[in-house]
């Protein structure tokens, strides 16, 4: 058992004696500011992705605006904001310590549970539940800090515990706990696809934290079964997955808007209609620059521009695993995983939505999709796996 | 742990996290995305064209562009019915709510109720549904009111109120040949007549405008998608109808309606005998096309005045409305009578069983095989001996059913069928209706001719007017059989002919030889003085014809009342015959004091047609014919500035009587004006320096006067008569069925007043029973 536990001496390119040295270095320098070189391929990808997000957004969401404001750029100059803001926000998350990010791990878990409370009190309804706070000029939903809180504190605890994640007492139950605790405040606004995600990454965070698998793969088939469950008896989450079997028949009412997007997508073809060209996103297709964004992007640059875009994404996140198995600093390397795990978890659920492969869940695809808020966390969040890359040398 | 050795002390990665993540980057870094790409082919790629042909269906709206309706024309060129275009003008609640301000609505109505003369309240109504996009306030629109509508919008910037092009159908004689031309439906879509008939040609092909639009239907902003396919005009018509021929047609009959108290409908046919060409075709009371869901006013009147229950005058309306809108000459089937015997006549002819020189005994009745009681002639006395041209003069029943018998059942049969009426025509309308006749086995039972003798002179069965039409102008044609016809030529929007009708004949069914037998024989109906035709006489051409009496068997059938029907199908010139027309009268009334009686009644009617139309057609008068008492009007000549005495000479030349007012030596004035037509032997007068009377005269009841009575009494009033009809004599059974200005109307003296002399002797005339 110990030896698992031991520092790799071939582990990476480099070897361990450099590393050492480098790390002790980086970490007598300053106690807060994260110095040493950013990573440069993974901003390049953030920075593209999100530019091509902030396009789309425009292309997407003009008709709607025009209809309804008369102002077809109202909604492409909000988000440009944000995502200025988020590039501001990211590089100044990047010069953040991991150290420092663990020490206050536990404090963000607590207020985003707190958070997660305080919506059921003073929240925003909106489609039949309460996700929103509002804080005037913006809104935005706690269990986005949730999410990053989950991953902050699980990385934490997995580090705090790392000797004995394999028994059920540090490696399940207190993650089990805070999940279980979470889990019930979602379920009460009701927020579906944050549970899954959150439940997801969880699950992740412990699993890359080295709990035990067949405890694990215990608690995935519990879960499973609840979640079958739920989904049989359920009746607004059962009417869902008729119309994901079969949209057409259920055209003109719950199937109307994974028909359009799967209209948007198909009449793409295999190389568009040409950006600003869609036809879907004139009302046809509701959400269009919001969980539907991608359908649009589909429907206007084809098949070629959505596996490109995918590419992309595929690229970052590879680079961010990458990132995650060359730091030398656990906690780093675990803040890592489960940022982009719960990045690809997104992007995922979010394509597999527009084009019907799962029945709809109401997940925002990263970067692209309309929403201040989500896009200051993402890119927050793409700060924290920066920060973490200016300790990497051998990138 | 404490948190001290977080701080101070590293902690790295392990063998087992490396493990775990490289399987954590294989997932979603490369599974995850191969599954989504995949989707992304089978949606993108393998099922791109549903997708793609659903995505299209559902974003392209076509709008239709009407193509222009092509107009039609008589056979001079002259419109009969036109397009032209207009306006619909429609609101549409749910860009309402959409655009609109809130307080606009009222604003709306009010100025379109405005501007439309459309009820406030109706339209107030219609915004009520909100979540229609097509609410129609008016269709049809003149384009004044389209553009004070435009404006209304411009100026408001209104998204609700749409103005969209329409075409409208314009007729511009009203009534005239309403029954042949028909009329369109509100979608431009021809529903009776030509119209109907000749849809297709005139509808044209409709353009298409195919936008894409978004979800509202609204089209997309900032966007190139619209195509445009041109409409192509439709083509248009050709008659052979020609519109001054229907307009004496019509004029004609409804005199006649007027004259004789016509209960239940005039309808009349002039064909062109050589070609089958309608000249003119009507049924009075007819309707006018350009409000064509209007009953006739003067059925309403008569209907109002029935003191029916207000359920009993609704159904009434609605049946005359059907009615006024039936072209009964091809489409009710009647039982023809003794114009029948034209057929009759050329068979025996044809079939050499009968000649002119044959000579036939009438005592009144004929016993014929298979029927215990006589059958009856009309005249209850007999006719005596004849000749088979006196027995066709007098319509003598006996005399034809022994040339039916002669025939025989199974050859007569035989010429029914070829005379074309067992089928239809095949006249270019909708609606033709079908004939009556015994089967075959009954008709040619020989054991029982009851059938074949009735059928001889026209009763047992029913036939249209039109198939009567058809065929007596193939007796006056040589003997061929003519499809009947009303379009001459279809030609398209530049004028190119596209299809032209050349005559079809379909068989020849009498010898030339027989048909100029025939002509001569029925030449005598009219033209002798004891013929039963005399009535139908034009003073100058060769008329021929036969009457005919017959009970309207339908009316009888339902409702036990007899009811006759009285006709006159006549032709001219009778040696090389060019116009066939043929009158009906539908129940005339017994009180106009006239015998109920083809000859006496519809036959002057056929008369005034063709002295109306025959000069009109560029038929040449016979002056040959009737000598120097065949003329019985002259053209007064002008002789205003002559000297007297020359002016007196001039006149009394030519057959005038001449009174001269005034001492002068110059003719200052005349009465009647200069180039009108009056009777031979008027005074007319010469105002030498005194001037004419300016006075106004009332017009007397003429009607049943004889014409030396009614020449009176106009000379007397300082009005002149003209005649027509039967040449004016002295004769007591001579009298006036018609004048051409209505009793009690006012006019100028010297006014020349047109009467119809016609022959009211019920001792020669076929009448009823």
């Amino acid at each position: 058992m110990a030896s698992e536990y031991d520092f790799p001496k071939n582990y990476g390119k480099g070897n361990g004696e450099t590393a050492k040295e480098n790390n002790l270095r980086d970490y007598s320098e300053s106690r807060f500011i994260n110095r040493g070189r950013i990573d440069l391929p993974f901003l390049v990808l953030t920075v593209l992705i999100l530019t091509v997000g902030v396009i789309m957004v425009f292309s997407a969401s003009f008709a709607r605006s025009y209809y309804e404001t008369g102002n077809a750029a109202g909604v492409f100059l909000r988000q440009l904001i944000f995502a200025v803001g988020g590039v501001a926000l990211m590089m100044v998350a990047s010069r953040v310590k991991p150290k420092t990010i663990r020490r206050y791990s536990r404090l963000l878990m607590i207020v985003s549970v707190g958070l997660l409370a305080l919506v059921l009190i003073i929240g925003v309804i909106g489609g039949g539940s309460r996700r929103w706070i509002n804080l005037g000029f913006t809104t935005f939903q706690p269990s986005e800090i949730t999410k990053l809180a989950v991953i902050l504190y699980f990385a934490s605890m997995a580090c705090r515990y790392k000797d004995d994640m394999k028994t059920w007492k540090y490696g399940i139950i207190p993650f089990g706990f805070w999940l279980g605790i979470i889990v019930v405040l979602l379920g009460l606004e009701p927020h579906f696809s944050a549970i899954i995600i959150i439940c997801l990454v969880g699950g992740i965070m412990m699993y890359a934290g080295g709990s035990n698998i067949k405890h694990l793969a215990l608690i995935v088939i519990a879960g499973g079964a609840l979640l079958l469950l739920v989904l049989l008896t359920g009746g607004y989450t059962s009417e869902r997955i008729a119309a994901w079997r079969d949209p057409m028949a259920e055209k003109l009412g719950d199937g109307w808007q994974i028909v359009q997007s799967l209209y948007a997508v198909g009449s793409g073809g295999l190389l568009g209609l040409g950006l600003g060209q869609s036809i879907q996103k004139h009302m046809y297709l509701p959400e269009e620059h919001n969980d539907y964004i991608f359908a649009i992007v589909c429907e206007e640059l084809g098949f070629v521009g959505a596996v490109l875009i995918l590419l992309l994404f595929a690229l970052l996140i590879i680079r961010g695993y990458w990132l995650a198995l060359h730091t030398r600093d656990r906690y780093s390397s675990l803040i890592v995983i489960g940022i982009m795990t719960l990045l690809a978890i997104q992007v995922f659920l979010n394509v597999a939505v527009v084009t019907n492969l799962i029945p709809s869940t109401g997940i925002s695809l990263p970067f692209f999709s309309y929403g201040g808020t989500a896009l200051l966390m993402q890119m927050a969040e793409m700060g924290i796996v920066l920060g973490v890359s200016r300790n990497i040398d051998d990138k | 742990m404490k948190k001290k050795n977080n701080i101070i002390k590293m902690e790295v990665p392990n063998k087992g996290m490396v493990g775990r993540t490289l399987s954590l980057m294989v997932v979603f870094g490369i599974v995850a995305f191969i599954v989504l790409v995949l989707q992304l082919y089978k949606v993108q790629i393998r099922d791109h064209e549903l997708y793609e042909s659903n995505a299209v269906e559902q974003q392209v709206r076509d709008t239709t562009i009407s193509a222009n309706r092509g107009a039609i024309y008589d056979r001079n060129m002259n419109t009969l019915a036109i397009s032209a275009t207009v306006s619909t003008v429609y609101i549409s609640p749910a860009e309402l709510i959409m655009y609109e301000e809130e307080d606009m609505r009222v604003m709306i109505s009010s100025r379109l109720s405005e501007i439309l003369g459309v009820d406030y309240d109706s339209i107030e109504s219609k915004w009520l549904d909100t979540k229609s996009w097509y609410k129609t306030v008016a269709v049809k629109i003149e384009s004044e009111l389209a553009d004070q509508v435009r404006d209304f919008k411009n100026e408001y910037d209104l998204k609700s109120v749409h103005i969209v092009p329409d075409t409208k159908r314009y007729y511009p004689n009203g009534s005239l040949a309403s029954q042949i031309i028909g009329f369109v439906g509100v979608d431009n879509t021809g529903l009776e007549g030509i119209e109907a008939v000749y849809d297709k040609y005139l509808q044209g092909t409709s353009g298409r405008i195919v936008r894409v639009a978004n979800e509202k239907g609204v089209d997309l902003p900032y966007s190139g998608y619209e195509n445009y396919y041109d409409a192509s005009d439709g083509d248009s018509l050709v008659l052979t109808v020609d519109d001054r021929v229907q307009h004496y047609l019509e004029k004609n009959l409804a005199q006649a309606i007027e004259d004789y108290q016509v209960q239940d409908g005039a309808m009349g046919i002039v064909m062109d005998v050589k070609t089958g060409a309608v000249l003119g075709m009507s049924s009075l009371p007819n309707y006018d096309l350009n409000n064509y869901l209007e009953v006739n006013e003067d059925t309403l009147s008569k209907l109002a005045e029935q003191g029916l229950s207000e359920g009993e005058y609704n159904d009434a309306v609605y049946d005359a409305l059907l009615k006024q809108w039936r072209n009964r000459i091809i489409s009710d089937s009647y039982e023809p009578g003794s114009t029948f015997k034209i057929i009759t006549l050329a068979m025996g002819l044809e079939e050499g069983v009968v000649s002119e020189n044959d000579s036939f005994y009438c005592d009144g009745t004929v016993m014929v095989k298979g029927r215990a009681e006589p059958i009856h002639c009309w005249s209850r006395d007999g006719h005596g001996e004849q000749t088979l041209a006196e027995a066709a003069q007098h319509s003598c029943n006996p005399a034809f059913v022994n040339i039916a018998l002669a025939v025989g059942a199974e050859r007569f049969y035989d010429y029914i069928e070829a005379f074309g009426f067992f089928g239809s025509t095949g006249i270019d309308l909708y609606g033709e209706g079908s004939s009556i006749w015994w089967t075959e086995d009954v008709f040619e039972d020989r054991t029982n001719h009851s059938q074949l003798a009735a059928a001889a002179f026209g009763q047992t069965f029913t036939i249209t007017p039109l198939q009567l039409i058809t065929a007596v102008s193939a007796v006056a044609n040589g003997g061929y059989l003519m499809e009947p016809y009303v379009v001459s030529k279809v030609i398209d929007s530049e004028g190119n002919v596209v299809e032209n009708h050349e005559p079809t004949v379909l068989r020849q069914v009498i010898s030339e030889e027989t048909s100029k037998r025939a002509c001569a024989i029925l030449e005598t109906v009219v033209g002798s003085p004891g013929g039963t035709g005399k009535n139908a006489y034009v003073a100058g051409y060769r008329v021929a014809g036969k009457t005919g009496t017959s009970t309207d068997t339908i009316t009888e059938a339902e409702t036990g009342k007899k009811e006759y029907m009285v006709s006159f199908v006549g032709f001219a010139p009778a040696d090389d015959p060019e116009v066939a027309v043929l009158v009906i009268l539908d129940n005339p009334g017994g009180e106009s004091g006239i015998y109920a009686s083809g000859g006496v009644m519809a036959a002057p009617v056929v008369g005034n047609i063709m002295y109306d139309v025959l000069p009109y057609l560029g038929v040449e008068p016979d002056l040959g014919i009737d000598g120097e008492s065949g003329i019985y009007e002259i053209k007064v000549p002008n002789v205003k500035t002559y000297d007297v005495a020359e002016a007196k000479a001039t006149m009394e030349n030519l057959g005038f009587k001449v009174k001269v007012v005034g001492n002068g030596s110059e003719v200052t004035d005349q009465a009647p004006h200069a180039n009108v037509s009056i009777a031979p032997n008027s005074t007319v007068v010469i105002y030498a320096g005194e001037a004419k009377p300016d006075k106004i005269v009332k017009v007397e009841t003429l009607n049943g006067m004889s014409y030396r009575q009614a020449k009176a009494v106009l000379e007397q009033d300082g009005l002149f008569i003209r005649s027509m009809g039967v040449p004016p004599s002295d004769a007591l059974t001579i009298v006036v069925a018609s004048q051409s200005i209505s009793p009690g109307s006012e006019v100028a003296y010297g006014t020349v007043i047109q009467v119809t002399l016609i022959d009211n002797d019920s001792s020669i005339m076929e009448g009823a029973g």
